[in-house]
């Protein structure tokens, strides 16, 4: 009985103790998401609009599972991030030639070790998600399921090295080298794309990021990519998102490239519940690079509404979106060429 | 075996006040949220205080943690500011949730100090490109509003996280003032393996 006694109270202490102590570096973290989604193309199409993800008509689909882990030990840490499903496989990677889909290209969102040489000064080695565009591959880190031309045809991820100084909490400075072709693992010939990104956060509340990326390489994959991406949450419920690009083919991919821009407001209606626009235009550049849109030198404006609704870890987003082109880009329902398309869906994302 | 029960049962509840104490928090004469606290520290004159507690500051924590801004030895007084992380846990899953930044003031008289904490913020984290977890820029909200924002759960998980960083930061101070210093990285629990056994 004493012992008893003796023994609950020891833990009792301990527990205790455990509540003042800071350790001294945070443990292994495991974050990740799972998503799903239902889409219609109003048009009956299979393929219509042909941005990244939710690309299903009339089907319930996956995303995919994305695990994350992340260690810090003193100045050094890695990222792990592993992503199962299609919007994590062959909707993102590169085909290659090892296998259907790319066999070596699957799984991998993120793999990087980084260390912090100084308070100011950090160091990245590794595959890791872009520094290019406004949206990213985990449907966590959008607002809207869709996903924007920009995003489509720019990098999703770049292996390289990568060193970042912070000249304060408002202002730091990436540059880095990559190798020569994104969305891989390894080079086609050699590492020699250069990257750079200026962040600023001029007010309390806005960030700026100005992003360039020069390569040069024979596929499509690879080029002159110069990107503002940028956010300011104005009131407690207000935010408004704007990115612009501009990119340019490689020597040796074609001629031409694309440009655009995209803004993003988005409202808070109330703390469950945020509505949202995404206003795109973008345009295929003339020459002879074709791009997941318009035929060179047509372009289009599409139109996304969207609704997140929270429950705890859980969202809800319904979604319309209307796309029009300079020219017949999509599909009708009798399989004709026309400058417009619709579609709606309703997507589950589930974050940890 | 009922005495057994008996006496669980109330380490359990035991247990369940100690976790529960959140009543060191109070709210000031502004309805804010306070930490406040008197220390008795007999045979110490104000200077000496004062000295021990500067060097506190500068010395005890990392910047991010516990950063002085001002001291005012007119007015035998010090602050500072600080932060917290507050992490959100699952059976195996767990990343941070928020920061919660406050400011501090320590005042000082012979023989007995006092300190606050008080203007507790709460800056919401979100997931990045990279799979870091990173502050929300512009989404910063007082802690008085936060039961507004969080489920209750988390809104107690918040304040429970914040008491236990006050406490420990006014049981490191006291170590500065006892003039035996605990090293914050120091306070980690250690399980040495005896060689008897």
């Amino acid at each position: 009985m004493k012992k008893l006694l003796l023994v609950s109270l020891l833990a009792l202490g301990a527990a205790t103790v455990n509540a003042q102590d800071k350790p001294a570096d945070p443990p292994l973290t495991i974050t990740g998401s799972v998503d799903a989604y239902y889409k219609y193309d109003f048009s009956g199409q299979k393929t219509n609009i042909p941005t990244s993800f939710a690309s299903d008509h009339n089907s319930i689909s996956i995303g995919m599972v994305d695990l994350a882990l992340k260690k810090k030990v003193g100045k050094a840490s890695f990222v792990g991030e592993l992503s199962f499903g299609p919007r994590g496989q062959a909707q993102s990677i590169l085909p290659t030639p090892t296998g259907p889909g790319g066999a070596e290209s699957y799984h991998i969102q993120n793999l990087y070790v980084s260390y912090d040489a100084t308070d100011k000064l950090n160091l990245t080695l590794g595959y890791m998600g872009t520094f290019v565009g406004y949206e990213v591959i985990s449907p966590v880190g959008n607002f809207n399921y869709s996903t924007s031309y920009l995003f489509t045809n720019g990098p999703f991820q770049n292996a390289g090295f990568k060193a970042t100084y912070s000249f304060s909490s408002k202002a730091s400075l990436m540059v880095g080298v990559f190798n020569d072709q994104w969305n891989v693992y390894t080079s086609v010939d050699k590492a020699n794309t250069l990257g750079a990104q200026l962040f600023v956060s001029p007010v309390e509340g806005w960030t700026a990021y100005i992003n360039f990326i020069y390569g040069k390489n024979r596929t499509i994959t690879s080029g002159t990519v110069v990107d503002l991406t940028t956010a300011y949450q104005i009131t407690d419920a207000f935010k408004l998102g704007l990115n612009a690009a501009s990119y340019s083919a490689s020597e040796g991919a074609g001629t031409g490239g694309y440009q655009g821009v995209a803004l993003y407001p988005q409202l808070a209606v109330s703390s469950a519940v945020t509505l949202g626009l995404r206003g795109e235009y973008f345009k295929t550049k003339t020459g002879t690079l074709a791009t997941f849109g318009p035929a060179p030198g047509e372009s289009v404006t599409a139109i996304t509404a969207t609704a997140n609704i929270k429950s705890g870890p859980l969202t809800f987003i319904p979604e319309f979106r209307i796309d029009n082109g300079s020219a017949n880009s999509f599909v009708n329902s009798s399989g004709a060429a026309t400058k417009s398309a619709q579609q709606f869906l309703l997507a589950a994302v589930y974050a940890f | 075996m009922k005495k057994v029960v008996i006496a669980v049962l109330l380490t359990m509840l035991s247990v369940g006040s100690v976790l529960a104490q959140t009543d060191t928090l109070a709210l000031d004469d502004n309805n804010k949220i306070i930490y406040y606290q008197v220390v008795t520290q007999p045979a110490s004159p104000a200077d000496t205080l004062y000295n021990k507690v500067t060097l506190f500051l500068k010395k005890a924590y990392p910047k991010d943690r516990l950063k002085l801004v001002k001291l005012d030895k007119a007015n035998s007084t010090l602050s500072a500011t600080g932060g917290v992380l507050v992490s959100k846990k699952s059976m195996i899953a767990m990343h941070e949730d928020a920061s919660v930044g406050f400011n501090f003031v320590i005042e000082v008289k012979d023989n007995k100090y006092r300190y606050w904490f008080t203007d507790f913020v709460v800056t919401p984290y979100e997931r990045d490109r990279y799979a870091n977890f990173v502050p929300v820029a512009g989404k910063s909200y007082p802690i008085e509003k936060a039961s507004g924002k969080l489920s209750t759960d988390d809104y107690n998980g918040y304040l429970k996280k914040i008491v236990a960083n006050c406490r420990e930061i006014g049981v490191i101070l006291k170590s500065y003032t006892n003039n035996k210093p605990i090293a914050v990285k120091q306070t980690q629990k250690k399980t040495a393996v005896p060689k008897e056994w």
